[in-house]
C-alpha cells in the first residue's frame, strides 16, 4: 500500500448467499484529488464505501484507508476521526436540534473548526433550533455537508452528495469540494449526475456488478477517448477498422461511428487507406464514456 | 456526548415510565392505608401485618409496570436506528460499536434502577406522612430483588432489538416473551418463577408481611448470570453485524 493513495483496495468481495454485490474490487484512489465513484444503480458503490468506513465486514479481500486497515476494528475506529462520510440518504438524528446535532458531532472530532460550522450554518441558512426531523431534504443535505466540511477531515466521502440540492446548493457544494480539494483534503464522492462530474472530478472510477471497469484520470480520459465519423463512397466491412482500443462501432448508410478508448490514430490510418472521403473526430463526454463502460453486453 | 445522545432518545420513555410509576405507587399506597385503618392507625391488632401487606401488593403491581418499562427502555440501538436509515451516521463516528453498547446499556441500567428506587422513595414519603412505620431495609430488599431479578427482561430486550430490525416488531416479540415466560413460570416452573422471586413471593413471611431477613442470593445471581449472558450475546451480535 503506498502513501500516495488515500484508499486502496485488493480483492475486496462481499457477497450475499449467492449474489456478489462487490466482485474482487483493486481500488486505488490517489490523495489529494477529487476521485468520482461512479455506477449504475446497483453497483456496489455504497457497499463498497460502507466496507471502507467497518460498518460492513467484507467476505474476502483487504483495504486501507489512510493507511488503515479496515480489518483491524480499533484502526478502523481511528481512521474514522480522520474521515468525513455524508452517507446517500443523508441520515442524521431527527430528535436533536440543528444546533445539538452541531455541538453533538464537534465533540467527536479534536479538529473541528468552529468558526467554519458557523460560517456554513449562515451561508446554507440552516434554523439552528428547528428538530431535524422538520427540514427538508435540501436542509439536511445542507446539514450533513455542514457536519462534514467543519470536522477537517484528511478524506471526504461523500455518497450522491448533491441530491436534494438545488442548482444553487449544488454550485456551492461544487465549488467547496474544490476548495476542500485545494486545501489537501481527498474528495472520494459517487454521483448519478456526470456534468458536474466532469466539471470537479480529477479521477474517474466506475464500478458496474461489483467489479471495477474503469479507473484514470479525468484528463487521460478526455484526451484517449475519441468519437471518429468517417464517410465512405463505397463502405468497407467494419470489421476493416478494428484495432485495440475500439469501444463501439457503429455503420449507418455510408456513415461510420467509431468511438475509442485509446489508437485512434491508427483507425484514422485504416480509415483513409480505405479511402474514406471525411473523417471527423471529436471529443467524447464523460457521459458516453460511462454509459459505454456500463452497457450490458448480450448474455451479460 | 454519546450518554447525551441516549439519553435524548430514551427520555420520553423514560420519563413517562418514572412519572407513572411513581404516581401509581404514591397514590395506592396513600389511598389504600386511608381506606384500611380508617383512623384506627396500624397500631391494632395485626394492623401493622395489614399494612407491610398493603407494600407486598404494592410491589405486585410495580413489578408487572416496572418489567414493561425496562423492556421499552431495552428497545432501540444500533439495529432500530438501522431500520430508521441512521445507523450510517452513528457509524461514521469514531467510536467502537462496544461503545456505542455499553452507553446504552449502562444508562439503560440506571434508569431502571431510578424505576425502582424513585417510586419506592414516594411509598416512603407517603407513609411516613401517614405516620406509618416504614423500615428501610424492606424497602431496599424490595428494591434490590426488582433489579436483581427484573433486569434479566431488560438484557432480554436488549438482546431481542439487537437481532430484530423493524421499528415495533422488537418491541412486539419482547413483549410476547414477557407473557410467555409468565406463563411458564406460573404453570411449569413455579419454584423457579422469576416473577415470584421479583415480587418477593418467595421471600414473604405470609404471617407479619415481611420479607424474610435471608436474601435470595441464588434466584437473583442466577438472574443476574442471565442478564450478563444475553448482553454479551447481544454486544458479539452487534459488533459482527453488518448494517
Amino acid at each position: 500500500m503506498t502513501d500516495s493513495l488515500a484508499i486502496h483496495t485488493s480483492g475486496l468481495t462481499k457477497s450475499y448467499g449467492q449474489f456478489l454485490a462487490v466482485d474482487s474490487l483493486n481500488l486505488a484512489v490517489p490523495r489529494n484529488r477529487i476521485t468520482a465513484f461512479l455506477g449504475p444503480n446497483g453497483a456496489g458503490k455504497s457497499t463498497t464505501i460502507k466496507m471502507l468506513l467497518g460498518m460492513i465486514q467484507p467476505t474476502n479481500g483487504d483495504a486501507a484507508v489512510l493507511g488503515h486497515a479496515i480489518s483491524n476494528p480499533t484502526e478502523c475506529s481511528r481512521l474514522r476521526e480522520r474521515i468525513a462520510y455524508v452517507a446517500e440518504d443523508k441520515p442524521l438524528y431527527g430528535y436533536m436540534t440543528v444546533e445539538q446535532l452541531i455541538r453533538f458531532t464537534s465533540r467527536f472530532y479534536p479538529d473541528w473548526r468552529a468558526d467554519e460550522a458557523r460560517r456554513l450554518l449562515i451561508a446554507y441558512r440552516l434554523p439552528v433550533h428547528k428538530k431535524v426531523r422538520s427540514l427538508s431534504k435540501g436542509m439536511r443535505t445542507k446539514l450533513a455537508l455542514l457536519l462534514a466540511f467543519a470536522r477537517r477531515p484528511d478524506l471526504l466521502i461523500l455518497d450522491e452528495p448533491s441530491e436534494g440540492l438545488d442548482p444553487v446548493g449544488i454550485e456551492e457544494l461544487l465549488v467547496e469540494l474544490v476548495s476542500q480539494a485545494a486545501a489537501g483534503v481527498t474528495v472520494f464522492f459517487s454521483s448519478h449526475q456526470l456534468a458536474e462530474v466532469e466539471r470537479v472530478a480529477d479521477h474517474v472510477c466506475i464500478l458496474n456488478h461489483g467489479r471495477l471497469r474503469l479507473s484514470a484520470p479525468i484528463d487521460d480520459l478526455r484526451q484517449s477517448y475519441r468519437r471518429i465519423d468517417f464517410v465512405f463512397e463505397a463502405v468497407p466491412s467494419a470489421r476493416e477498422l478494428i484495432v485495440p482500443g475500439i469501444e463501439r462501432i457503429r455503420s449507418s448508410g455510408h456513415q461510420i461511428t467509431v468511438l475509442t478508448s485509446r489508437n485512434a490514430d491508427e483507425v484514422i490510418r485504416r480509415a483513409r487507406d480505405l479511402s474514406a472521403v471525411s473523417v471527423e473526430v471529436s471529443p467524447v463526454p464523460l457521459r458516453e464514456i460511462f454509459l459505454e463502460t456500463v452497457k450490458e453486453t448480450p448474455g451479460s | 456526548m454519546l450518554w447525551y445522545k441516549a439519553w435524548l432518545e430514551t427520555r420520553g420513555r423514560f420519563l413517562a415510565c418514572l412519572i407513572t410509576l411513581t404516581l401509581f405507587c404514591f397514590i395506592f399506597v396513600h389511598h389504600a392505608q386511608e381506606i384500611a385503618f380508617r383512623g384506627d392507625g396500624p397500631m391494632r391488632p395485626g394492623g401493622l401485618a395489614d399494612y407491610y401487606r398493603l407494600l407486598f401488593v404494592n410491589q405486585q403491581f410495580l413489578v408487572i409496570m416496572w418489567v414493561v418499562s425496562a423492556v421499552l427502555l431495552g428497545m432501540g440501538g444500533l439495529v432500530r436506528e438501522k431500520a430508521l436509515g441512521i445507523s450510517t451516521f452513528t457509524l461514521s463516528l469514531p467510536v467502537s460499536r462496544t461503545r456505542l453498547f455499553g452507553v446504552r446499556v449502562t444508562l439503560g441500567i440506571f434508569q431502571a434502577a431510578a424505576l425502582a428506587i424513585l417510586p419506592w422513595c414516594a411509598v416512603f414519603l407517603a407513609s411516613m406522612s401517614a405516620g406509618l412505620p416504614i423500615r428501610v431495609s424492606q424497602v431496599s430488599f424490595y428494591v434490590f430483588l426488582l433489579l436483581g431479578g427484573g433486569l434479566s427482561y431488560f438484557a432480554m430486550a436488549i438482546f431481542i432489538s439487537s437481532f430484530v430490525e423493524g421499528e415495533y416488531t422488537a418491541p412486539a416479540i419482547s413483549f410476547g416473551v414477557v407473557l410467555l415466560t409468565a406463563i411458564a413460570f406460573d404453570a411449569w416452573l413455579r419454584p423457579f418463577s422469576l416473577w415470584r422471586l421479583i415480587a418477593g413471593d418467595l421471600s414473604i413471611d405470609r404471617r407479619t408481611y415481611l420479607l424474610s431477613p435471608e436474601f435470595p442470593w441464588l434466584g437473583v445471581s442466577s438472574s443476574l448470570a442471565a442478564t450478563l449472558f444475553m448482553l454479551l450475546l447481544a454486544l458479539q451480535r452487534i459488533r459482527k453485524r453488518d448494517f
